[in-house]
C-alpha cells in the first residue's frame, strides 16, 4: 500500500478512536487526501463555545512536507486571515517536523487561538485591533465566534437583528457612536464636495458600509482614536 | 570617417579582429585565420583587459570542494573532530573560519549544539568544559552502538541519559510510516529511530523539493543534523539526489564568501570568483560582467541578479530601472485600456470623466464608452451601462493625470530600451537563417568556409551593441541633464546609428554576383561599429572611476547633491 495512505489512514482511524480531545477528521469526498478537520474554540477564550472548521489537504510527499491547513470557519484573530482563513504558524512551515500528526496539528491550531502573535501577523488589521484594544478586540472575536462558530452571544449586545441581519459596526469592531459621528459628518461634507454624485451612487446603507471599511482600515479603536485627525478620516471618506 | 577607427593588433574588441584586416585573397592568411575563429571563444575571457572588463576567475566544482575540503581539514585538525563534524561546523558559521575558531575556543559545547552536532545539555546544566582538551577526549572513534546503524562520533556518555532507556520492543514500528514490515533502522546521535526507507523519503524531499543541504532530525524540535556519511548512507544507491546534495554544498560555500558567485544558468555547476566586485562600494565604479568556464553564453553580472550584460549601466540604476519598468508597465497597460479609437474616425480618445456618453473632439461623433456603440442607440441621456465602475475610473483619471508627464518621458527612453531588446532577439533570428544561406552559397559559389563567417560576425556585433545600446536608455533616463549627458547620448546616438546602418547591411539579400564588395562593406562597417561600442564602454566606465556621472534620483551609493 502506498506509504502515504497507509499513515493517513492510521491516522483517520486513530483520531476517531480517541473521544476525549473532541478533535473530528472527516473525508470531503472519497478522496483521502482531502480532509475537514474540527475542533473546539478553547475555554477561557472568546473563542469558546464555538466550533472551528478545518480544511486539510495533504500534499504528495507528506508526511515529510507540511500538511497544508487553513480555516473554513472565519476566525478573528491576528494570525488568521479573517478573508482566507490562512494561517501563520511555524509548524506548517518550516517547523513541521514527519512525526507530527493531523490531530496533533489541529491542536496545535486551537492552542493558537489561546494563545494569538500579533507581533508576526497574518491579517494586520486584526493584530492592529489586538495590539490597540484587546478588550474590544476579544468581544469582536466573541462576535465572529457567535455568527460564524455557533458560538453563544453576549445577553444582548450584537446579537443578530430581527431579520437575521448582522451587525456590521460589530463585525468590524467599532465603536457605533464613532460611525455615528462621522455618518452626519461625511454625508453632509460629501454633499458639499461631491454634489450629486453620492447621491446616484446610492442609499445611506453603502456609504455606511464604506465608512465601516474606512475607521476599520485606519484601526479608529480605542486610544489609537486620539492617534486619528478627523480630517484624514473625511479625506479617506473622500475617496 | 572610417579611417579614423583603423584598428591595430592591440585593439582587441570582444572578438579576434585579425580576420578583419586580412587580404581575404590571400590563401594562406585564411587558413591561419581559421585557428584563430577556433580560439576566439577561449580567448575572449583571457583577452587583454579594457578599462570597461573586469579580473575574474572560473572555478568548477570539484575546484570548489577542494577549497572547501582545505577549510574542513584545517578545523578537523585544531579542534580534533571527525571531517564530517567540521563541515557541519564551518556550515553553521557561514564559513567563516575566524570566527568559528574564537566561539569554539570560547564555548565548544554551546557551538556544537548550535550547530546541531551535539545534545543540548540537560539540566542541571554541567558546567561549561575548563579547556577545550576536555571536549577533544569526547570525540573519539565512532562509537557502535546498539542500534547498529547509530551514525555519529560525538556521543559523550552525557546524551544517553537524554534519551530514556527505552525498551526497544521486539516489533519496533516506525512512528513515521507506521509500517510494520520495515526492519532497518537509523537514527543520529539523538538515537531518535526512524525506518531507512522514511529516511531516504525525508532526505530526498529536502534535498530536492526545498533545495536544503541542513538536515535536521525528522523528530519535533530536534535540532540534530543528519552530516554528510549519513545522508549518503541514507540515499543509499540514488546517486542522483547525493550530488544534488554536494552542489547544494557548494551553493551554500560559494553564498557565503563575497568574492564568489555561483552561475545563475540553469543546470551550470561553475563558480566565478572575482575579488574585485567583492564589496557593494567596488559597484559604484565598475559593472563587474563575468563569464563561467562551462560556456561563453553563461554571462552574467557578478554584482547583481542581472543574467546578462548590462554595460554601461552601473548595478544599482539597472536595478532602479528594471523595477519602474515593472511598476510602469501597469500605468502603461492603464493608458492603452482607458484610451479607445473612435469608431468612426480611428483617432485616439481618452476618456475624460465619469460621464460614458463620449463624443469624439475630432468627427463629433458620439458613442457609449462601455460598449462603443452610438449613443443615440442608447436612448436616453440617463442611461449608463452597468458593467461601469465609475469610482474606479475617478481614481483612475486622477492618478493618470498626475503621472501622465512623466509617464511621456519615460515611455520615450522605454520604448527606445524595449526595441533594441527586440532587435537584438530578432538579430538572432536572422543568425540561424543567414546561416543556413552562407551554407548554400559554399556550395553553389566558389567562397570557402571561412570567407562566408563575415556574416556570423557582424551578427554578434550587432547583437552585442544593441545590448549595450538597450542598456544606455536605461542609463540616459536616470543622468542628470549637463554636458556629460550630452556627450553621453552623441556616443550613443553614433553608436546607434552605426548599428542601424550595418543592420540594413546584413539584411539585404545576398547574391553570388556581389558578395564580395557586400562582404568589404559589411566588414568595414562592423569593425566601426565595434569601435563606436568600444568607445561608448570605455567611456562610460571611464567616467565611473572618474566620478563623472551624476544622477538625477538618489543611487545606492552615489553621493546626492
Ligand atoms: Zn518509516
Ligand atoms: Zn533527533
Ligand atoms: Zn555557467
Ligand atoms: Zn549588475
Ligand atoms: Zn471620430
Ligand atoms: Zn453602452
Amino acid at each position: 500500500m502506498d506509504a502515504r495512505l497507509r499513515r493517513v489512514n492510521k491516522e483517520i482511524a486513530d483520531c476517531k478512536n480517541d473521544k476525549s480531545s473532541r478533535v473530528t477528521i472527516d473525508l470531503v469526498d472519497d478522496n483521502p487526501f482531502h480532509l475537514i478537520g474540527a475542533f473546539d474554540g478553547p475555554e477561557d477564550t472568546p473563542y469558546e463555545g464555538g466550533r472551528f472548521q478545518v480544511d486539510i489537504v495533504i500534499p504528495d510527499n507528506y508526511p515529510f512536507q507540511p500538511v497544508k491547513m487553513k480555516f473554513i470557519t472565519k476566525v478573528y484573530h491576528p494570525n488568521v486571515s479573517s478573508a482566507s482563513g490562512a494561517i501563520c504558524l511555524d509548524i506548517l512551515k518550516d517547523a513541521w517536523s514527519p512525526v507530527l500528526t493531523l490531530k496533533s496539528t489541529l491542536i496545535s491550531l486551537q492552542s493558537l487561538l489561546c494563545s494569538p502573535e500579533p507581533r508576526d501577523p497574518q491579517d494586520a488589521e486584526v493584530a492592529k485591533h489586538y495590539m490597540t484594544s484587546k478588550s474590544s478586540f476579544e468581544e469582536t472575536a466573541r462576535y465572529w465566534t457567535m455568527i460564524y462558530a455557533g458560538g453563544p452571544g453576549k445577553d444582548g449586545a450584537g446579537k443578530p437583528g430581527k431579520d437575521g441581519a448582522r451587525d456590521e459596526i460589530a463585525m468590524a469592531g467599532l465603536d457605533r457612536a464613532h460611525v455615528d459621528q462621522f455618518e452626519s459628518l461625511g454625508f453632509e461634507r460629501s454633499k458639499v464636495v461631491r454634489g450629486p454624485l453620492f447621491i446616484q451612487r446610492g442609499d445611506v446603507g453603502s456609504l455606511r458600509g464604506g465608512q465601516i471599511d474606512v475607521l476599520r482600515r485606519m484601526n479608529y479603536r480605542g486610544a489609537n482614536v486620539a492617534n486619528i485627525n478627523d480630517d484624514r478620516v473625511v479625506e479617506e471618506l473622500l475617496k | 570617417m572610417s579611417s579614423d577607427y583603423e584598428i591595430s593588433d592591440e585593439e582587441n574588441g570582444y572578438y579576434d579582429e585579425d580576420e578583419m584586416e586580412v587580404d581575404f585573397d590571400d590563401e594562406s592568411a585564411s587558413e591561419i585565420e581559421v585557428d584563430g575563429i577556433g580560439d576566439d571563444f577561449k580567448v575572449a575571457v583571457r583577452r587583454e583587459r579594457k578599462v570597461y572588463d573586469v579580473d575574474f576567475t572560473s572555478l568548477s566544482q570539484p575546484e570548489i570542494e577542494k577549497i572547501m575540503q582545505t577549510d574542513v581539514d584545517h578545523i578537523s585538525g585544531i579542534f580534533g573532530v571527525e571531517p564530517a563534524v567540521a563541515a557541519q561546523l564551518l556550515r553553521h558559521m557561514d564559513w567563516n573560519k575566524e570566527k568559528l575558531i574564537e566561539k569554539y575556543m570560547d564555548n565548544a559545547s554551546s557551538v556544537a549544539v548550535a550547530a546541531g552536532v551535539e545534545l543540548p545539555p540537560r539540566e542541571p546544566t554541567p558546567p561549561p568544559p575548563k579547556a577545550s582538551s576536555s571536549r577533544l577526549s569526547s570525540t573519539g572513534p565512532q562509537r557502535t552502538t546498539r542500534r547498529s546503524t547509530a551514525e555519529h562520533s560525538k556521543s559523550s556518555p552525557k546524551s544517553k541519559r537524554t534519551t530514556p532507556p527505552v525498551e526497544e520492543p521486539k516489533e519496533f514500528v516506525c512512528p513515521i510510516c507506521f509500517d510494520d514490515t520495515q526492519t532497518e533502522f537509523m537514527a543520529l546521535i539523538c538515537e531518535h529511530k526512524f525506518c531507512a526507507s522514511c529516511w531516504k523519503e525525508y532526505i530526498t524531499s529536502k534535498v530536492r523539493t526545498e533545495a536544503e543541504c541542513t538536515i535536521t532530525c525528522m523528530a519535533e524540535d530536534c535540532n540534530i543534523v543528519a552530516l554528510d556519511p549519513f545522508v549518503q548512507k541514507a540515499l543509499g544507491d540514488d546517486k542522483e539526489t547525493w550530488e544534488r546534495y554536494q552542489e547544494l554544498l557548494v551553493r551554500q560555500f560559494v553564498s557565503c564568501i563575497p568574492h564568489l558567485k555561483f552561475c545563475p544558468y540553469p543546470s551550470c555547476t561553475y563558480t566565478v570568483s572575482c575579488p574585485a566586485a567583492a564589496t557593494k562600494s567596488s559597484l559604484v565604479t565598475i559593472v563587474p560582467i563575468v563569464t563561467c568556464g562551462a560556456s561563453n553564453t553563461h554571462v552574467f553580472c557578478f554584482g547583481c541578479p542581472i543574467d546578462s550584460d548590462h554595460r554601461p549601466v552601473v548595478c544599482a540604476v539597472a536595478k532602479m530601472w528594471l523595477q519602474k519598468c515593472r511598476d510602469d508597465s501597469e500605468t502603461a497597460n492603464w493608458i492603452k485600456s482607458n484610451t479607445k479609437e473612435c469608431s468612426k474616425c480611428q483617432s485616439t480618445i481618452e476618456k475624460n470623466g465619469g460621464c460614458n456618453h463620449m463624443t469624439c473632439k475630432k468627427c463629433k461623433y458620439e458613442f457609449c464608452w462601455v460598449c462603443m456603440g452610438p449613443w443615440s442607440e442608447h436612448g436616453t441621456a440617463w442611461y449608463s451601462c452597468n458593467r461601469y465602475d465609475e469610482k474606479a475610473s475617478v481614481d483612475a483619471r486622477d492618478a493618470q493625470t498626475r503621472s501622465r508627464a512623466s509617464l511621456e518621458r519615460y515611455l520615450h527612453y522605454y520604448n527606445r530600451w524595449a526595441n533594441h531588446e527586440q532587435s537584438a532577439k530578432l538579430s538572432m533570428e536572422l543568425y540561424v537563417k543567414t546561416e543556413k544561406k552562407m551554407e548554400e552559397m559554399q556550395i553553389t559559389s566558389e567562397l570557402t568556409w571561412i570567407q562566408v563567417q563575415f556574416m556570423k560576425k557582424a551578427l554578434d556585433v550587432v547583437f552585442r551593441c544593441r545590448m549595450t545600446l538597450k542598456w544606455t536608455y536605461a542609463m540616459a533616463y536616470y543622468l542628470a541633464s549637463g554636458n556629460d549627458k550630452e556627450l553621453f547620448e552623441d556616443n550613443q546616438r553614433d553608436l546607434e546609428r552605426a548599428v542601424e546602418e550595418l543592420s540594413e547591411l546584413i539584411e539585404a539579400p545576398i547574391d553570388p554576383e556581389t558578395i564580395m564588395t557586400l562582404r568589404q562593406k559589411v566588414t568595414d562597417k562592423t569593425v566601426y561599429v565595434q569601435k563606436r561600442n568600444e568607445i561608448m564602454l570605455e567611456d562610460t566606465a571611464k567616467g565611473y572611476l572618474e566620478g563623472r556621472w551624476k544622477w538625477d534620483v538618489t543611487v545606492e551609493g552615489f553621493e546626492s547633491d
